[in-house]
């Protein structure tokens, strides 16, 4: 019997993988459904009228090419978001702090981008990225030091980092480095020399959407081509077997939340260098959030990162035109956003639907 | 700050104000702990206040009474613990993530409502919004010192400080909190004696909804009569901490809540003085951090402690003779 199993099974593998992929996309399409319906319930209870509102959306999104362009440009921040919390959640640290990290990168970008204005084009942008990527990194240590060596969960610190980041870089555009021509509150303009070139006059997209594409391969690569990545992955599925098996948790957990720190960092260098061209207070919409969002939805793939990313750069740019076209607040977009992060951890859907697809199947 | 003296800042009148800053904290740390003892987390709190907020100003306005306001934003958060006991619960989601997604649904919900409901962006303020008014405690508003730091505060800074000896009652002094802190601490044994678990983990997450509507309902109509968007700024993940504080107890988190309480009260002080608000207000969020750090300290001690006198014991034990 047990070879008569076996038989079935290895008959069956790509029967079992289609009925997976399957499920997924099921899945997927049904809670963004439920999300969709969710955002189009609190529309008509306000008396708003959600087919034209999301019309409008999909218009603001995709509605000619330079828009399309625009929302791939939006999609660059929220790839490196998305990434940055992959590559914890895969180790099974939640980085609660992305936004904060976000604002540190940003703010050293910037930093180096006003400061130095005799540099090449080539030296200075490199530099600018740098000091992201070491900005948002170095934001994570102190999270770091609580968590290795007093135990604390890195749950609340990090979310305690991302106020005080905030608050820290609205006091060094307030004093320090207040520019009084700032339209608001902001830091000097970047030198022109530290600005990312646009890839496509007419549009904000730029060299930043080319970099967050070459991050998702990067990023695959390190998670499941590389040791240290193979570590890392141990570390998140079950660590006291993979410290049982001799492998380096101590050093897995410090990289997985540094190099997460890393990633968002550079998305906020490349939104200094490549989109506002100066700091400014409260830049972020909640990047750092749509990061763990897209992370959580993207099942902390690689890959499934950039269709999430795309579409909650969608969201975000489909938003402003939808409020002005219809006058729907564009705040309901993280309404539908939240509802799908909170439905795709949903064990009862996956379950039902594989066994109804095993069902047709047979 | 070179000629400010330090009793010049170290008033009576800031550590009144420390007990009503404390008070938001204090009911969602107690909504927090009653979800704690059923096993779950409960990251939503923030998200819960903040609706409560919300519907707090929105109820005030529509029934003309701050105790209508109460009863809306009791609703609300109700339902919203609602459906995150739901989806954790009967559609088995992981109760982190729904309650991480909760914060960012309540945030987009309330200012989807300020503008659509409301037509506002951002802050609402008007004088339909009807505000709790300050009680003066009889004979105590007299006494000189004690009189000015506990009498004259709003009701809800009493009411925060009653419901901790209720949850303390609650959890430890009744069978139903026996049987509900079994749940969170040996859920197989709480089965075995017929507990139905899963209904004290629904009334664990429904508490901590209903108290944070009390926390939210405090911030939007007790000292400040508005809604500004995202105005519960982190005092729900300040209960997550000084819920690990207190290791889940009512007294000693409520510890941790005055001094939070403190460092709020502490940093709207010094701003009178010049210092630069950005800094200041980074107070509580610091303070947040050093209450964790000396927690885990004196965790660690108590717990070496502990080993050496078991060491010294057995040191003792090897000297007798056999």
């Amino acid at each position: 019997m047990s070879e008569a199993t076996l038989k079935t099974k290895n008959g069956n593998g790509w029967q079992e993988k289609l009925i997976n992929t399957l499920t997924q996309l099921i899945n997927y399409i049904l809670i963004l459904i439920i999300a969709l319906i969710l955002g189009a319930v609190v529309m008509v209870l306000s008396g708003r009228d959600p087919i034209s509102a999301y019309l409008a959306l999909w218009e603001g999104a995709f509605g000619n090419p330079y828009r399309f362009l625009d929302t791939l440009d939006r999609s660059a921040i929220m790839i490196l978001a998305g990434i940055a919390g992959s590559i914890a959640f895969r180790t099974n640290i939640i980085n609660l702090g992305l936004e904060g990290q976000l604002y540190i990168g940003a703010f050293a970008a910037a930093w180096v981008g006003f400061t130095f204005t005799n540099l090449p084009s080539f030296v200075h942008i490199p530099l600018c990225l740098i000091a992201g990527i070491l900005g948002g990194a170095l934001w994570t240590l102190p999270v770091l030091y609580l968590k290795m060596r007093w135990k604390i969960p890195e749950l609340v610190p990090t979310l305690m980092l991302n106020y005080i980041a905030i608050r820290l870089t609205d006091y060094l555009i307030a004093f320090p480095f207040r520019d009084p021509t700032a339209p608001m509150a902001g830091s000097p303009l970047i030198a022109p020399s530290a600005r990312l070139p646009k890839l496509i006059q007419g549009s904000t997209i730029n060299i930043g959407f080319i970099i967050a594409i070459v991050l998702i391969f990067v990023a695959y690569w390190f998670i499941f081509k590389t040791k240290v990545g193979y570590e890392m992955r141990m570390v998140g599925l079950n660590q006291e077997f993979a410290a049982a098996s001799g492998l380096p948790v101590k050093r897995s957990i410090i990289l997985a939340m540094t190099l997460s720190g890393a990633v968002i960092g550079l998305g906020g260098a490349i939104m200094i260098t490549g989109f506002f061209g100066r700091f400014l207070g409260g830049f972020s919409s909640g990047y750092g959030w749509d990061g763990f969002m897209i992370a959580i939805i993207a099942q902390n793939h690689p890959f499934a990162v950039l269709p999430a990313a795309v579409f909650y750069g969608a969201l975000a740019n489909g938003a402003l035109t939808m409020q002005s076209i219809t006058g729907v607040p564009q705040a309901v977009v993280a309404m539908v956003k939240g509802s799908l992060v909170m439905f795709v951890t949903v064990k009862v859907f996956v379950e039902n639907i594989r066994k109804g697809l095993k069902k047709w199947a047979m | 700050m070179g000629n400010v003296d330090l009793s010049s800042i170290l008033t009576i009148a800031l550590f009144a104000s420390a007990l009503r800053m404390a008070t938001p904290i204090i009911f969602a740390t107690m909504g927090g702990i009653f979800s704690s003892h059923t096993g779950i987390f409960n990251v939503g709190l923030e998200g819960f206040m903040l609706i409560g907020s919300f519907f707090a100003v929105y109820g005030s306005v529509q029934t003309g009474s701050p105790y209508g306001g109460l009863l809306f934003a009791i609703v609300a958060c109700l339902i919203a613990s609602l459906v995150f006991a739901f989806l954790h619960l009967e559609l088995k989601a992981n109760p982190i993530i729904v309650g991480l997604a909760m914060n960012i649904v309540a945030i987009g919900m309330t200012n989807y409502f300020l503008t659509a409901l409301l037509d506002v962006y951002g802050v609402y303020k008007t004088d339909l919004i009807v505000g709790f008014s300050e009680v003066e405690i009889p004979l105590i508003h007299q006494i000189p010192i004690l009189g000015e730091l506990i009498s004259g505060h709003f009701p809800l800074v009493y009411i925060s400080f009653v419901s901790v000896y209720i949850v303390y009652l609650v959890l430890y002094k009744t069978p139903f909190g026996f049987h509900l802190r079994a749940v969170g601490e040996k859920i197989d044994a709480a089965e075995s004696i017929g507990v139905n678990t899963k209904k004290m983990k629904y009334y664990g997450i429904l508490v901590s909804g209903f108290l944070c509507a009390f926390g939210g309902t405090f911030l939007s109509l007790s000292y400040l009569t508005l809604f500004s968007e995202e105005m519960t700024a982190g005092r729900g993940w300040l209960a997550l901490a000084a819920i690990n504080f207190g290791r889940m107890r009512p007294v000693p988190s409520l510890m941790a809540c005055l001094i939070f309480g403190f460092a709020d009260a502490l940093a709207v002080r010094l701003q009178q003085f010049g210092l630069p608000s950005q800094i200041v207000l980074m107070l509580p969020y610091l303070m947040t951090l050093i209450v964790l750090f000396i927690s885990a300290v004196v965790a660690e001690r108590r717990k070496k402690a502990k080993k050496n006198r078991n060491d010294e014991d057995l040191e003792i034990a090897a000297t007798l003779p056999s």
